[in-house]
């Protein structure tokens, strides 16, 4: 047990994190000013917002797809710019947007994480993809399948599947239900939720969705033009917001039917 | 090689020939469908610049120092370079590294080892042999080169999605851009691969015509095209392999992450 990392609860940690980047006539343009969080194992991070205001750097910034300008991401309390990128990678996985499926059937999907670090495939009937099958609720009859003529919602699944098939300790998620419809997002939500109970992971999300927020969210972050504006548990947060920005996001008519 | 006799003409056949010009020009000067202007104008053009050419050739050709053969090689090469500069939109970070390095390798390389071993004349420097063949490798490998770059940059912008995923799976920067490398590598080749395949039934090459019209036993015409096609082969594909190999990696940092777009990551 540590004096600054308070131990095994603070998973991820961000500190004054900044990224500027430079537009093409050489102006500096802040896209992250100053945030600063930290979110635990066992518990669901939304981070909400409108497009535009820096969710998904912000999330980038947590398996190293992208670094900080100024600031520091820590992993279990140690800075993550001293680690290995690949190896922070297979502890924190991350399933994006748009889920893209490789050649090949789904089971090579799958083993792609042991294919790309070279490493003994598991066998297609062994723990490992049995676990991760499970944990997606994903079909095992899709196994053989063309990967690219899964539907959407299985797509996600199985990206969901390949993500947790080296058993990560951080699961980011970038708007996981933005391309389902509603039935097939509900499922999906429980499925995140159960995913990040059994396992204690901790789950990051980005999304707009507050149907999803609602129903899994634990903690929630408000993120506008880059800044944090508000952040707590997300009940209170979506039955009481506190700040200007959050009171009027939620008033947006969109927001009840997303 | 000239066992033949070759037909040379002299400045009185060149006149005639030039008749025809002017025969043209009197028919539509006769009939009034204008162009007589045009035509004329551009016929000069072509035998001032010709011959022009041709007394630089003969100047060249009389090198004899192999230093002023390289530095004409080398001036031939940074000319190509510059016009792909000029032609490719899409440039990869640090465009002119990466192209004249694998420029001056690929086809320095091929063009030494052809000069060398195949055709095997000497001294090595003649230009009367290395400054054409350094030229249809050059030209052959400046298409193969900006194919190469242009997909290279097109592949990795329409991939980002796939590249990033892959990251996140733990793929390395090579891993995650192997699909694209391996179809700009594929871009790059396609039109030397056409040529060859149509060559003597869609295509009788320049080169062999001009040697069988100069006299050349068509058979070893033949022989120097098939040498000169498999040298151009080489060259290309070695090129767009460096330039691959090379280009590929400033797409990424060093950390195994995709650079933003527009901006180099080492």
């Amino acid at each position: 047990m540590n004096v600054a990392g308070d131990g095994q609860n603070m998973a991820v940690r961000l500190e004054n994190v900044v990224i500027v980047r430079h537009g093409r006539d050489g102006q500096a343009v802040p896209i992250l000013s100053d945030i600063s969080f930290s979110a635990d194992s066992g518990e669901i991070t939304a981070i909400v917002g409108p497009s535009g205001g820096g969710k998904s750097s912000l999330i980038r910034l947590i398996n190293r797809l992208c670094d900080p300008t100024r600031g520091t991401v820590y992993l279990d309390g140690e800075d993550i710019a001293g680690l290995d990128p690949l190896w922070l990678r297979r502890r924190v996985a991350m399933v994006p947007q748009k889920p893209f499926m490789f050649e090949g059937t789904v089971l090579d999907n799958l083993l792609l994480p042991f294919r790309y670090r070279q490493e003994p495939l598991p066998a297609a009937d062994g723990p490992e993809v049995g676990h991760a099958l499970e944990l997606a609720r994903l079909d095992p009859d899709l196994l053989e399948r063309d990967s690219r003529t899964l539907s959407l919602g299985q797509q996600q699944r199985a990206s969901l599947a390949r993500a947790l098939i080296t058993r990560p300790r951080v699961l980011l998620l970038d708007e996981p239900t933005s391309a389902l419809d509603r039935p097939t997002a509900d499922r999906l939500s429980a499925t995140l939720h159960d995913i990040c109970r059994s396992q204690r992971l901790t789950v990051i999300l980005v999304t707009h969705d507050l149907r999803l927020t609602e129903k899994i969210a634990d903690r929630l972050i408000y993120l506008e033009a880059g800044r944090i504006r508000e952040e707590g548990l997300a009940a209170d947060m979506l039955s009481n917001p506190q700040s200007p920005e959050l009171r009027r996001f939620l008033a947006e008519p969109d927001r009840k039917e997303p | 090689m000239d066992d033949a006799k070759i037909v040379n003409l002299s400045l009185v056949n060149l006149s005639l020939a030039y008749g025809l010009v002017l025969l043209a020009i009197g028919l539509a000067r006769l009939r009034r469908i204008g162009q007589e202007g045009q035509m004329l104008w551009s016929s000069l053009r072509m035998v001032v610049q010709l011959f022009a050419v041709g007394y630089l050739l003969h100047l060249v050709f009389s090198v004899r120092s192999p230093l002023a053969v390289i530095a004409i090689l080398l001036a031939m090469a940074g000319f190509a370079l510059q016009v792909m500069g000029g032609r490719i939109k899409q440039r990869m970070p640090h465009f002119y590294r990466v192209m004249g390095t694998s420029i001056f390798a690929g086809c320095g390389g091929v063009t030494f080892l052809f000069c060398g071993l195949v055709v095997g004349y000497s001294p090595w420097y003649d230009p009367r042999y290395l400054i054409p063949l350094a030229g249809m490798i050059i030209g052959n490998s400046m298409n193969g080169a900006s194919l190469a770059a242009e997909r290279l940059a097109a592949e990795i912008h329409e991939r980002r999605d796939e590249i990033e995923t892959a990251l996140c799976l733990g793929a390395t920067s090579r891993q995650a851009s192997d699909t694209a490398v391996r179809r700009a590598f594929r871009a790059a080749l396609m039109p030397t691969m056409n040529t060859m395949a149509a060559m003597g039934i869609v295509s009788l090459p320049g080169m062999m015509t001009g040697q069988i019209l100069s006299g050349t036993a068509p058979i070893i015409a033949v022989r120097y095209q098939i040498a000169i096609m498999c040298a151009i082969t080489g060259a290309v594909a070695i090129t767009a392999f460096l330039i691959l190999l090379q280009g590929y990696r400033h797409y990424f940092t060093k950390a195994h992450q995709l650079a933003e777009e527009g901006q180099s990551g080492q």
